[in-house]
């Protein structure tokens, strides 16, 4: 307990004295983040939507085939993507492996499913009146989606603040794809594994207390859009 | 004749919800439509405004066959709007809702500003002008509902049960705004109802539809509702 209490307040001390080493490992957690985030957004929005809102054989099939993305291990796709761009393998050339570029990877894979399968869950629930209306105003189909998706539109920030949320707090695809470099691929959850590894705790609640806050921020966020949704 | 419908069915399934061998509607004119619950009225209303396609059949519009091509039907849509029974309105304000339409219609926007407030003062509502639309009563719903479709100066305007759940107050509103539009505009006007004095007091012709099929003539749809 006193180990714990210690710790704490000694994390406190290192997180308001604005540590370099900790300021460093929170700018790369977030940047990558932020990177993969915008990304997986970037296709996982239009390819929810289509889904949602187009009619064509196989949805169903596809739907299922992104829920159980959904269920995913981070270690799996971390595997995965290491098959990929290891040293010897077909995109080895490209250097990528424990690069940041690597670990945005490995995460767009992670959240594309959580931004589509959200997007999806969004659009379904806006109201089939809103499409009939714009129709029978005139709406062509393009105006028309672009109703749908403007009523949608809480769920579908909402669907990315998830997104970014999971992958803020995610572990394997960094540690595997990303090695834990200090400086260039230490993430906020790798620090932490390593640091607990060292039986230094400091730094690693120090960590915990910025995700923690980090967290509940962006869950903050995340009911203050899905109430939103309800209005 | 501004609609000749022939032949024509709408099935869901097995289950056919519309079979009419023939209906004439005339430019200008208010119709009901009356009938129970589940009778097709607002499957045919969803045909008129081509929202939905026969299952069979034809359909002459301004003595044009209606192609069901879903550019086609695009044009067709810019001169009918139809009122669901329960309206919605897009979020935003009542502006941006009478708005809609015009905008789609690529009016400028000086002219969008005096046909909105044109709308919404026939209507009643232009103190609600700026007020957000989901702010606004089930009546006043309705109204800002009517003012958005009446704004595009529509050929048919198709109402399915305009007064339905309203006070006596917005019922007479709507009413009246029907009626004033149909004289003034020419609009031709179909509505669903189970109400008989809006029938008597608006419409010219009268629709009994029962289980998909047109069953009765004016008189008898007066018996039959009685």
């Amino acid at each position: 307990m006193e180990l714990l209490v210690d710790s704490f307040l000694s994390a406190i001390l290192l997180i308001f004295s604005l540590d370099t080493e900790v300021l460093s490992i929170v700018w790369v957690s977030l940047k990558v983040s932020g990177i993969s985030t915008f990304f997986a957004s970037l296709m996982g929005v239009p390819l929810g939507f289509l889904i949602a809102y187009g009619s064509f054989k196989g949805k169903r099939i596809l739907i299922i085939f992104l829920n159980t993305m959904l269920a995913l291990p981070t270690v799996v796709i971390g595997l995965f993507v290491y098959s990929f761009i290891s040293r010897r393998s077909i995109l080895g050339s490209l250097d990528l492996l424990y690069t940041q570029k690597a670990i945005v990877i490995g995460q767009i894979i992670l959240i594309l499913p959580v931004v589509a399968t959200l997007t999806i869950a969004a659009i379904s629930r806006i109201d089939e009146r809103y499409r009939k209306t714009a129709m029978t105003l005139g709406a062509n189909r393009w105006q028309t989606a672009c109703v749908i998706f403007r009523e949608a539109r809480f769920g579908i920030v909402a669907a990315v603040i998830a997104a970014f949320g999971r992958v803020i707090a995610e572990v394997g695809i960094s540690m595997m794809l990303g090695g834990n470099a200090k400086g260039f691929t230490r993430t906020m959850t790798t620090a932490m594994a390593l640091e607990y590894d060292k039986g230094e705790f400091i730094l690693a609640v120090a960590l915990g207390i910025i995700l923690l806050v980090l967290s509940f921020g962006i869950n903050l966020i995340f009911n203050f859009f899905q109430g939103r949704t309800r209005v | 004749m501004l609609y000749v419908l022939s032949k024509i069915t709408r099935k869901y399934g097995s289950r056919t919800v519309l079979d009419i061998p023939l209906m004439e509607i005339e430019k200008g004119k208010i119709y009901a439509l009356l009938g129970p619950n589940g009778a097709g009225k607002t499957t045919l209303l969803n045909i008129l405004g081509f929202l939905e396609v026969p299952t069979t059949g034809d359909i002459l519009y301004r003595s044009k066959t209606v192609n069901f091509s879903e550019s086609s039907l695009q044009n067709l849509r810019r001169e009918v709007v139809m009122i669901d029974q329960h309206p919605i309105l897009f979020t935003g304000t009542v502006y941006k809702n009478v708005e809609f339409g015009l905008k789609i219609r690529r009016i400028s926007q000086k002219k969008r500003g005096i046909i909105i407030e044109e709308t919404l003062d026939l209507v009643g509502m232009s103190a609600f002008v700026q007020a957000q639309a989901h702010r606004l009563s089930g009546g006043e719903t309705q109204r800002v509902a009517l003012a958005r479709a009446l704004a595009v100066s529509p050929e048919v305007l198709l109402c399915d049960e305009p007064t339905s759940n309203l006070d006596v107050e917005n019922q007479t509103a709507i009413i009246n705004t029907l009626k004033q539009i149909n004289e003034q505009r020419k609009t031709t006007i179909m509505f669903t109802t189970h109400y008989m004095y809006q029938v008597s007091s608006l419409a010219h012709h009268t629709f009994f539809l029962d289980h998909g099929k047109l069953t009765a003539t004016q008189a008898e749809s007066f018996k039959l509702c009685q």
